[in-house]
């Protein structure tokens, strides 16, 4: 596989593979990690796993930066990808329950004229799908989602809202996501999810790490309500 | 338990301490004091561990009562302090006794100052530091900035004082502030006009300026790349928006992001960028992994060998 190596400011290393973000990918980043973390012990204090890439941060003044660069090195250039099967739809590892209604979707509405669907249609094709976690960030709790059924891909808002309410279930190009608490927010909104999804009490926080398999589950407004849910 | 009546609390006030390590995983940034070398004197003069927390102040206009008697040491931009609205030095080690009220505000230079006081701040630790995350509502006096009527609690002071004066020297922006990149990210995939631009124009510092990064203006850097998976990005990162003005992200940023990034700024080069106010001019160069490390090594060892010598 192709990859570049380089560093990420003065305490961090990147690795990143050249390729198209899959599954079998994101696990081996998942593996390099964990084999990091065995090698380098305190002194790395953190990896963060993107679509294609694994950063590696190191307390400061601690990176050894030639020999970690060729550690990197080995670990890619021994990485294969292994094709594990698609996970079935009744297997993911986490399933969250969605109330897709124009309520508490402001763009469920303009998604299915749009597309000239139905917004069963939209529900059908979104909660149909499982989905694969490819990175956590941009809030504690956020997880970039794919991959979204090729009718339901769109653009994000040009403007993004200032405010995206807790819970706001959304998709922007090929990904879905649940934003965790209120944040501004480009991407387009087609549902609700009633479940908390960041616990600094839980461990780990959230449910949502890298490489889990999710679906949705359409919920009624009763169970949406029974869920703690909040309608507007 | 004694406590620090805050009456005004001024723009950005927040409880920091050096941050938090380990989160970045959990999307959650390592926050910490913008000025570490500020935080690291007061924290010296008290005598304190020096993970403990202060309240850092930007563009200081604060006033504070204090229930019972502490010490404190004001440290980063200088302020002008008064006891009671009697003017003090702003130099060195105060005490200031039970009921009287101290107002610290900001001068001309600089931005961010920080109060110690002795015994230190006793608010709850989240992910093993008090520092505020305000974006996540994490650590701090209830996750957020400080606001007026808040009450901040202090541990009774119970360790001995130094006498030295040990303030580090205040980390004076010059008149075009160079800042050292190491390059590295998408550096290779910019377009050559935008690295030509990035490393041979100056830029200004905007008001567009926080705890989670700066925005510069000057010339408009088009990458030339149009879409990016999102990736983890790192203290220092320079994130080029679609508008072409830089951002160099800091202690608050978020900890992924979509946006090409030429490389980061060294730590040194951030906290003088971190201090510097709207308009200040700025230069980037290229600094080599190995030279950046090389620089890091020496600020620390000058670090603790004016400690050391202070006492």
């Amino acid at each position: 596989m192709n990859f570049e190596l380089g560093p990420a400011g003065e305490a961090a290393m990147r690795l990143v593979f050249t390729e198209v973000p899959q599954p079998a990918l994101t696990r081996a980043l998942l593996e390099i990690a964990n084999r990091a973390t065995q090698r380098f012990g305190p002194t790395l204090t953190d990896s963060v796993i993107g679509y294609t890439t694994l950063t590696l941060f190191f307390s400061a003044s601690t990176l050894e930066r030639d020999r970690t660069e060729a550690w990197l090195r080995e670990q890619a250039e021994a990485t294969a990808l292994v094709d594990h099967q698609a996970p079935e739809h009744s297997t993911a590892d986490v399933v969250l329950p969605v109330l897709y209604h124009p309520s508490v979707a402001p763009d469920l509405e303009w998604l299915a004229d749009d597309r000239s669907l139905g917004i069963d249609d939209v529900i059908a094709l979104h909660s149909g799908a499982t989905y694969f976690a490819y990175a956590t960030g941009f809030a504690p709790g956020f997880c970039y989602l794919g991959t979204l059924p090729e009718a339901l891909r769109t653009p994000r808002l040009n403007t993004p809202r200032a405010k995206v309410p807790s819970g706001a279930v959304a998709i922007a190009d090929a990904q879905t996501a649940v934003y965790p608490c209120q944040s501004p927010g480009g991407w387009r909104l087609i549902g609700a999810c009633p479940e908390p999804l960041f616990n600094l009490n839980n461990a780990p926080p959230s449910p949502l790490n890298v490489g889990v398999t999710v679906r949705f589950e359409p919920i009624s407004e009763a169970v949406f309500r029974a869920l703690g849910g909040v309608i507007p | 338990m004694s406590y620090l009546q805050i009456h005004k609390a001024g723009i950005a006030s927040s409880v920091q301490d050096s941050g938090r390590v380990s989160t970045l995983s959990i999307g959650i940034p390592p926050s910490g004091a913008m000025d570490p070398t500020a935080l690291l004197s007061g924290q010296h003069q008290l005598g304190h561990h020096h993970d403990e927390a202060a309240v850092e102040m930007a563009y200081a206009d604060f006033a504070a009562t204090l229930t019972d008697t502490h010490d404190v040491v004001v440290t980063g931009a200088p302020v002008r302090l008064s006891i009671n609205q009697q003017p003090v030095t702003s130099k060195g080690v105060l005490r200031i006794d039970a009921g009287q009220t101290l107002e610290i505000k900001a001068t001309n230079e600089g931005v961010y100052s920080y109060l110690h006081l002795s015994g230190g701040i006793m608010t709850t630790p989240q992910l093993d530091s008090r520092s505020t995350s305000p974006r996540e509502s994490i650590g701090g006096l209830d996750g957020g900035f400080l606001k007026d009527g808040d009450n901040l609690p202090l541990s009774a002071p119970d360790r001995a004082v130094l006498a030295a004066d040990a303030q580090l020297p205040i980390r004076k922006p010059k008149t075009v502030l160079e800042l050292r990149v190491v390059s590295g990210f998408q550096f290779s995939d910019f377009a050559d006009e935008a690295i030509q631009g990035l490393l041979t124009e100056e830029f200004t510092v905007t008001a567009k300026a926080s705890r989670m990064g700066v925005t510069l203006n000057g010339a408009q850097l088009q990458s030339g790349i149009t879409s990016l998976f999102s990736e983890a990005t790192c203290y220092g990162a320079i994130q080029v928006p679609p508008d072409g003005n830089p951002i160099v992200l800091l202690n608050d940023r978020q900890t992924v992001g979509g946006y090409p990034k030429p490389g980061a700024v060294i730590r040194s080069d951030c906290v003088r960028l971190a201090q510097s106010r709207p308009g200040q001019r700025v230069r980037f160069a290229l600094c080599s992994p190995d030279e950046a490390d090389r620089i890091s090594w020496l600020e620390q060892h000058y670090l603790e060998t004016r400690l050391r010598d202070a006492h």
